[in-house]
């Protein structure tokens, strides 16, 4: 076995969340992989939540949180319910004993591992909550894991609290690692690296934080909070956060810090973008540079708060009225949570333009294993800044340039004094609107200044590399299409078809608008392609119609607000190879 | 639009400045906009702040266009936004002078929510507000300040709804500096937006300035028979509650005894200086992030 699917069920203020964490954090520092999702509801107390930690080899990277549950972890009565139907043949059950009736269990299908865990935790710690930590040292002998590992990262995170937080945990811990009938059962191989454990949102906000983002607005809204309450955890470290009375404002001051001169983003979730909308074509017209996240879930309206979707594509692509230049990419795992959120302040710097970076609730709240980020290949451009003009002309801060692009100052810097208008401008930015529009002259500038900033979708397409989809195993017969974290499951739905000997490959898009028409369409012409998203309308689909004439038919699409995994969609394309 | 503007300004920067621009205000000829104008001009001269750091920062409607008259910085910005552009610019980069410029359905009515939280978090912004009790740029709808039974295109048979008391509205929401001007009068008008400009903390100023094609019934002089400045009375700015009756005499005369002048003005912490982030100066001009301080925060997640 490479992998086991753990899963700690509860209600809402069972600890679950935290077991989960600590879960994966030991995995992760014994040089497993880790990959975890959970499932919770918008409620704060009650419910049924559960987090589901799969745990693999240290040599290959996971791709979902897998297939049914090979541990379960049952910390209440409903957990028993709700979960039995997930557990794979053979799985171990963990619960306590005087709390849980596990009689509707086949103890010769599931294996059965009753440990008094309240009792335990009380008499050690005095603290009820602390069965959990109980569970967790079972769960890590099962897999085999050494409680030294257990002590460092508990020490890591509790030591500020002190020896006697510390201890208690290793001592709560160590009674589940050594109770009677818990031994190692599962064996995974461990490369000896410790790694780090993030999930999309940590990483995005770090990308950020390293491509020199001072400045978060943000108004709370799942799943971005998540950002939200990195930046204001780290409001002392050189970045400003900021939490609003609603996204307009977010928006706003986001566009007001960076007209000032800082990189500055605000992220919500559809709903809050929905309410940014139009400050989104403002920041296009003024030409500020401007990092929207939106983090998409289960819609419309108030749609389902905690649960995933990839449904706003074609919202984001077009939101706001009439034409300015936008990018809209969607990070495809973790890793590219950082990586993209370092591309996009450079390319909203560099095109003066708002980029969108769209993300969604299982990117952005499941946890990886990561290896660390290239911190050194970051670069910083922050495009054409001035700082003077020659003595006696005045400032052309909209310039006509055969880039589109024009030289940008910020306030302080004398000699350089603008306004901005979003209302139409000439190059100076004074207002060709109320006074002038319709008159001659005024037609042809606001032609010309309509050119000049259109015009840098056309550059940015020939200058960046950026805007077509990667291909992996190009030479196979049929490709599964997808874009954003679908392309995580998409990669695992190969490896299963693959080793089936159905031979796939996955075509997937992180930059979605601008798209390079023609290196697209070459890319997909002539090819088996089946086109895998989390939305009704096959959105990337339409885009990929919209931007080649190709339309994909063959579809599988889901929209029940669970993330997408590897099996499902092996099961679906094979039975459309099958049709 | 378009000429080179002469040198003013390069050599000394405590020589007189010119602040105002060649553009051509918009406004109507007798327009009260005209005299908020020249009262921001005047409060700028007098206190000679070098113009690369003053922003003004407008919304939308008429008075909103009052940036392009200026040779400052400024951001023309959306219906009703100018506060949180304000806020953000003015968090990025607090060595500036931020002055916020816009009409009462910009601030009063689409951009009320902002108000209140701006004032709250006593940002240090100086926010004049030109109220003419109508909406001018869309040819005279009512307003939120439009007072009880006045006709417009959007309400034939008469306003229904109380208006906005700006003055009560912003000393309950904690703004630290509350005055009221009348463009009738730019040289008290002027007095008070230095005041404000000054002040450390949210300053609004809600101004009088009549649209004279628009609102027949509130003209210069329906104001000029009605206001009175506070300091004949002996009004004391820092008393709390006097400044509430004051902020309600409006009403309770029916609008025949309105005060003009600072109702309220007290000390307390901005936002800026409150704010973690900005103790070691402004935003804008803190270092880089470093590689180190990029890997300490991927190393929390060990």
């Amino acid at each position: 076995m490479s992998s086991i699917n753990v899963r700690i069920a509860g209600a809402n203020g069972d600890g679950v969340e935290s077991s989960g964490t600590l879960l994966l954090k030991v995995a992760a520092n014994d040089g497993l992989q880790v990959f975890g999702y959970r499932g919770y509801q918008s409620i704060i107390r009650g419910g049924h939540v559960w987090f589901q930690v799969r745990v693999g080899d240290g040599a290959e990277r996971l791709l979902s949180h897998g297939e049914g549950i090979d541990v379960l972890v049952a910390l209440n009565q409903d957990a028993i319910k709700n979960q039995r139907s997930h557990l794979n043949a053979g799985a171990s059950i963990i619960y306590d004993p005087t709390k849980i009736n596990v009689q509707e269990i086949d103890p010769a299908t599931y294996k059965l591992l009753p440990i008094p865990l309240l009792d335990i935790a009380v008499k050690e710690s005095g603290d009820p909550i602390m069965r959990n930590t109980v569970a967790i040292g079972a769960v890590i002998k099962l897999i085999g894991i050494n409680m030294s590992v257990f002590e460092d990262v508990i020490k890591r995170m509790f030591g500020r609290k002190g020896d006697a937080v510390v201890k208690s945990n290793v001592s709560v811990a160590s009674k589940g690692y050594s109770h009677e009938g818990i031994s190692t059962v599962y064996s995974l191989k461990s490369d000896g690296k410790a790694r780090y454990t993030m999930d999309g949102n940590t990483a995005l906000a770090i990308g950020a934080y390293a491509s020199d983002c001072k400045f978060y607005s943000a108004y709370p809204m799942t799943p971005a909070s998540g950002i939200l309450h990195w930046f204001a955890a780290h409001d002392n470290k050189g970045v400003l956060f900021k939490q609003t009375e609603d996204e307009i404002a977010a928006i706003n001051m986001a566009i007001g810090a960076s007209f000032s001169g800082v990189r500055a983003m605000t992220g919500s979730s559809g709903g809050g973008f929905s309410l940014m909308v139009e400050a989104l074509g403002f920041a296009g017209m003024i030409e500020t540079p401007l990092v929207v996240v939106e983090v998409q879930r289960t819609g419309p309206s108030t749609g389902l708060p905690t649960k995933t979707e990839q449904a706003d594509l074609l919202f984001v692509m077009h939101a706001s009225q009439g034409e300015y230049p936008r990018i809209v990419v969607a990070p495809r795992d973790i890793d590219e949570c950082f990586t993209v959120a370092v591309q996009a302040f450079n390319l909203a710097d560099k095109y003066q333009c708002p980029v969108i970076i769209i993300s969604d609730l299982f990117l952005a709240e499941h946890f990886e294993s990561v290896d660390g980020f290239d911190i050194d290949s970051v670069r910083i451009d922050r495009g054409k800044m001035v700082m003077s003009v020659p003595e006696g002309t005045r400032f052309k801060r909209y310039e006509y340039s055969d880039d589109g692009v024009s030289p940008r100052a910020i306030p302080g810097t004398k000699g350089t004094e603008f306004i901005a208008g979003s209302d139409e401008h000439d190059e100076y930015g004074d207002l060709v609107s109320d006074a002038f529009s319709g008159i001659d002259e005024y037609v042809d500038i606001r032609v010309k200044m309509h050119d000049k900033r259109m015009r840098k979708m056309d550059v940015m397409l020939k200058n960046e590399n950026l805007f077509v989809p990667s291909i992996e195993n190009p030479n196979a017969k049929q490709f599964l299409v997808t874009w954003g974290s679908t392309t995580m499951a998409a990669r695992e739905a190969v490896k299963i078809l693959n080793s089936k000997g159905l031979d796939f490959g996955v075509i997937s898009f992180s930059y979605l608008l601008p798209l390079d028409k023609q290196k697209t369409s070459e890319l997909l012409k002539g090819k088996k392609l089946i086109d895998v998203e989390c939305n009704y309308t096959a959105q990337l689909a339409q885009v990929i119609m919209m931007n080649t004439g190709i339309d994909i038919k063959d579809r599988i699409l889901k929209y029940d607000g669970e993330a997408i995994t590897g099996h499902e969609i092996a099961a679906k394309a094979e039975q459309l190879l099958k049709r | 639009m378009g000429e080179t503007i002469p040198q003013t300004n390069a050599a000394a920067p405590k020589a007189k400045q010119v602040y105002t621009s060649k553009n051509k205000p918009i406004w109507c000829p007798g327009c009260g906009d005209f005299g908020v104008f020249a009262s921001i001009n005047k409060a700028m001269q007098e206190l000679g702040i070098e113009k690369q750091n003053v922003a003004i920062v407008s919304g939308i409607g008429c008075s909103s266009a009052m940036p392009h008259t200026f040779s400052t910085y400024g951001v023309h910005s959306l219906h009703g936004r100018l506060l949180p552009v304000a806020t953000g610019l003015k968090l990025a980069n607090h060595g500036l002078t931020v002055i916020g410029t816009g009409g009462d359905g910009d601030g009063y009515g689409i951009g009320g929510g902002h108000l209140v939280h701006s004032a709250r978090r006593n940002i240090d912004i100086t926010y004049i507000i030109m109220d003419n009790e109508t909406y001018g740029l869309t040819t005279g709808q009512t307003s939120p300040t439009a007072l009880m039974g006045h006709k417009t295109k959007s309400t034939p048979f008469g306003v229904i709804e109380m208006p906005i008391n700006p003055i009560a509205l912003a000393i309950s929401a904690g703004a630290t500096y509350v005055a009221r001007g009348f463009s009738g009068d730019p040289v008290q008008l002027a007095q008070l937006i230095k005041g404000g400009i000054e002040h450390r903390g949210f300053a609004l100023i809600d101004v009088f300035s009549p649209c004279v094609t628009f609102n027949k019934d509130n003209t210069f002089e329906w104001f000029r028979q009605r206001v009175y400045k506070l300091e004949s009375q002996g009004h004391d700015p820092s008393n709390l509650d006097m400044a509430m009756q004051r902020a309600f005499e409006d009403v309770k005369t029916q609008y025949e005894k309105i005060p003009v002048g600072l109702f309220y003005k007290v000390e307390r912490p901005t936002y800026g200086d409150l704010e973690i982030s900005l103790k070691d100066g402004p935003l804008v001009k803190q270092a880089a992030h470093t590689k180190e301080q990029v890997q300490s925060l991927i190393e929390e997640n060990r």
